[in-house]
């Protein structure tokens, strides 16, 4: 296990460099100037280049790099160019706001998911197969911000049991009602996706040898489903959270507007706007150790959930 | 018996009472909701976005002021300087401040030495985005605790309008920055306004607290909110909840309906409007040839575009300089709408059967719709014009290295004649040159009225040559102007901001210290 840890780890730096590298290359490819986009439309050539030259970017590419690198090495990612507020400060004060949504939002997938998925399997062809699968379809084709903007006319102007602006939490119940309408507006389309990949799984493992052997030994319908079929469904299930959950992270974003929650994505559509290149060399830090974070997780829940895969 | 009955009766009534006044009791919070994620850079003399200087304009003063509710130079009134003198040449200006005024946070007491401080600090590059204002400066000294004494090298348009609370002419004080250093300043801004700055949390909100020893007495509120919500839907949704007292609307016609026929809602629609004005580059053929140009103009139908933006939150330009600013010409000689003369004028300039042209575009919704509708507009004329459509600071680059034929730019500025005939139709703004602003039409055909004006004592000559100065660049077509669009916001009614709002310099109505709600 550790040895596995170690090489995972190893492999994730060097991702992380390439990452960085890369992302480096392509926030300076892109068209757009920072310096431009702080002084505003009024400022004259002038002092748009007396910008570019405070904040560094007229020094060679290298020089640069070299400087970037050191500094993401010391742990110094620097201030943001457009507000001139510390990276790592900015990250970090919305990273939870992310990490809790996402996690929300996957228990709420995998709580209406899988069992929705058991129950279109077992009942394959019939009417709440196919209700099931039309629901789900609808789930992966409705875009995020008009499903959050139903949930909040619906549950905040007219029901008024939530908030519109999610973003107060000063007491549990501003916390909790800050996060259920975003978690269930994300963890409906989670859910779509975990019920498809269940009930194809499902289907698939309800077909085999040894299901057919515990029914005909007479072990009851339920205990089949849950404790031998739907075990070894679990894989791909598992590999498919894992891969959505990283896809998750970055796609939170319309939620997060919507719902006006903090989060990462709406600070990296910020970074992008504004040219802000130091916040989103950052962000791409952090995303990419969530993404690195989150496949180690789901090679270890592997070894949880099936005993025969060895972590080698 | 009787005497415990009675006791208990006038118990439950003070208590009524008491709940009653309570829930009578005037709110003394204001939730504001602004269009943005971030309020950007917290430095009056570094952001020109419109949420940071919505949100900023009540921590700081200037040595003079713009009477709340108004965008005219005409309507200057005092503010941290009591009185001013200026010299007969335009040249010195002396202000006398007001004694007692107080930093925020304990910073000690504004004086002459703060505005010096400030000032200069506005003039510099390095420390300020609007330092081309301040150009004209040859020293700002303070002879005494409470004189400011401006001196220039050349007299220019509106001295009063760099020392106003707008852009660089907000006023900080020296002691923040000096203890503090410009980068905390900017995490924490002081200045002397009726508000002083509290909490700013990225991506949430903004908070400014009632600043007690305010000079022109405690403000009413406590607290006053700004809530970053960049969706119009979602800012929307939060105001109908009334989770906002205040919000910057959605800016079209059919939010802004929406918003006046909700009752308990004033909406208002209010300057500086944005006037959308096409460039023309007069380099690049065939707009080299002024009939193309005039050509476009003929083609280009104002009310029909004022229709498809919305009459009530937009009007028709009047000029190359917007209506309402100091030296707009009201009746300038637009070429009117007139499809067959347009295709009469490509037929003689060589094009009988029609032109392309080509622009660079911001995809921004409401800038984009518009293009397409001239797009439209054009093409009867047999004009076909190819957007390329680039994301914002693409768009705001590339404009800027000559790369586009046509520009559409959308953009208010300080309500004088000069500033808008300085960044867009001298040669010296030309893009592409070092000194280069917005010029994108390279139009210099008015260079020397503009230079005149800027150094006139004499306001009526003064007037006479920015009016001289449009007829010129609208004769020579460098640029045609389109439309007008407003800033649309709306309140509740039961805000009562203390003055009656016209317009908003700072692009968001000011909280005063006389702000409140009446229920």
């Amino acid at each position: 296990m550790t040895a596995f840890l170690v090489r995972r780890l190893g492999f994730a730096c060097i991702t992380l460099f390439a990452v960085l590298t890369i992302i480096f290359l392509i926030v300076r490819i892109l068209p757009g100037d920072p310096a431009q986009v702080i002084l505003g439309d009024q400022a004259d050539a002038g002092a748009v280049a007396a910008m570019r030259t405070r904040l560094g970017l007229d020094r060679p590419l290298l020089v640069q790099y070299a400087d970037f690198l050191s500094g993401a090495i010391r742990g110094d990612w620097g201030v943001s160019l457009v507000t001139g507020r510390p990276v790592i400060q900015e990250v970090l004060s919305v990273l939870p706001w992310t990490i809790e949504l996402t996690l929300y939002a996957l228990l709420i997938g995998a709580a209406i998911g899988i069992p929705l998925g058991i129950w279109a399997a077992v009942n394959r062809n019939l009417f709440t197969d196919y209700a099931i699968r039309i629901a789900s379809l609808l789930g992966l084709s409705f875009p995020a911000f008009v499903s959050g903007i139903l949930l909040l006319i619906g549950f905040a102007i007219q029901l008024r049991w939530f908030p519109v602006i999610s973003g107060q939490r000063a007491t549990w119940t501003q916390w909790l009602q800050s996060l259920v309408l975003p978690a269930v507006n994300l963890g409906l389309i989670m859910a779509a996706y975990i019920t498809r990949v269940t009930r194809s799984a499902m289907l698939e493992v309800l077909s085999e040898d040894y299901v057919r052997t515990a029914r005909a030994k007479g072990v009851p319908w339920q205990a089949v489903v849950w404790r031998h079929a739907l075990r070894n469904a679990l894989i791909p299930i598992i590999t498919i959270v894992g891969l959505y959950l990283g896809v998750l992270i970055g796609n939170s974003v319309l939620t997060e507007i919507v719902f006006n929650r903090p989060g990462l994505g709406k600070l990296i559509v910020g970074a992008l706007n504004q040219r802000d290149y130091t916040m989103l060399q950052g962000m791409m830090v952090i995303y990419t150790l969530l993404v690195v974070a989150i496949n180690l997780a789901t090679d270890v829940v592997y070894g949880v959930a099936d005993p025969r895969v060895k972590l080698q | 018996m009787i005497r415990r009955t009675l006791l208990a009766g006038c118990m439950g009534l003070a208590l009524m009472t008491g709940i009653a006044g309570q829930a009578l009791a005037q709110k003394t919070t204001l939730t504001v909701g602004l269009a943005s994620a971030d309020t950007g850079v917290l430095d009056p003399h570094m952001n020109s976005a419109t949420p940071g200087k919505s949100f900023m304009q009540q921590i700081f003063n200037g040595l003079v002021r713009l009477k709340p509710g108004e965008i005219s130079p005409e309507f200057i009134e005092p503010d941290l300087a009591e009185s001013w003198t200026a010299s007969p040449d335009g040249k010195v200006w002396t202000f006398n401040l007001r004694k007692g005024v107080q930093c925020h946070h304990n910073f000690g007491e504004f004086t002459a030495e703060d505005a010096v401080f400030s000032l200069k600090r506005a003039a510099t590059r390095e420390t300020s985005t609007f330092s081309s204002d301040y150009a004209a400066f040859e020293s700002v000294e303070a002879p005494d605790k409470y004189t400011v004494k401006i001196t220039l090298k050349n007299a220019i348009p509106s001295l009063l309008g760099v020392v106003m609370n707008y852009h660089g002419g907000q006023m900080i004080c020296k002691a923040a920055v000096e203890q503090m250093g410009n980068e905390a300043f900017r995490r924490r801004p002081i200045g002397t306004g009726p508000f002083a700055f509290a909490e700013y949390v990225p991506q949430q909100y903004g908070k400014l607290v009632a600043n007690d020893l305010y000079f022109r007495g405690k403000p009413n509120f406590r607290e006053i909110t700004y809530r970053l919500i960049p969706s119009d839907a979602a800012r929307d949704l939060a105001f109908q909840a009334g989770e906002l007292d205040m919000l910057y609307a959605r800016q079209d016609q059919t939010a802004f309906s929406r918003l006046k026929a909700t009752p308990g809602v004033k909406a208002l629609a209010m300057n500086p409007a944005e006037m959308s004005v096409i460039h023309l580059n007069m380099t690049m053929p065939p707009l080299d040839n002024i009939k193309v140009r005039q050509a476009i103009a003929h083609a280009l139908d104002r009310d029909g575009i004022q229709q498809f933006r919305g009459r009530e939150v937009s009007r028709q330009a009047v000029s190359v300089v917007p209506s309402g600013y100091v030296g707009t010409l009201a009746n300038a000689p637009l070429l009117p709408h007139n499809v067959q003369k347009a295709r009469e004028l490509l037929a003689e300039a060589g094009f009988p059967n029609g032109i392309t042209l080509k622009t660079i575009h911001t995809t921004l919704p409401g800038m984009m719709t518009f293009m397409e509708a001239v797009q439209a507009q054009l093409r009867r004329a047999g004009i076909t014009l190819e957007i390329t459509p680039v994301e914002h600071a693409t768009f705001h680059q590339q404009i800027r290295q000559n790369l586009s034929q046509v520009v559409h730019f959308q953009a208010a500025r300080f309500p004088v004649a000069d500033v808008y005939l300085s960044q867009f139709f001298h040669s010296r703004a030309t893009v592409g040159s070092p000194t280069g602003v917005t010029n994108f039409s390279h139009c210099k055909v008015a260079d020397a009225e503009i230079d005149a004006a800027r150094s006139e004592p004499d306001k009526a000559k003064q007037i006479a040559l920015w009016h001289e100065a449009q007829r010129k660049i609208v004769t020579e077509v460098c640029a045609i102007p389109v439309n007008e669009q407003l800033q649309l916001w709306a309140i509740k009614d039961s805000l009562d901001l203390g003055y009656e709002i016209k317009g908003a310099l700072n692009l968001g109505p000011a909280v005063l210290e006389t702000s409140k709600f009446t229920k």
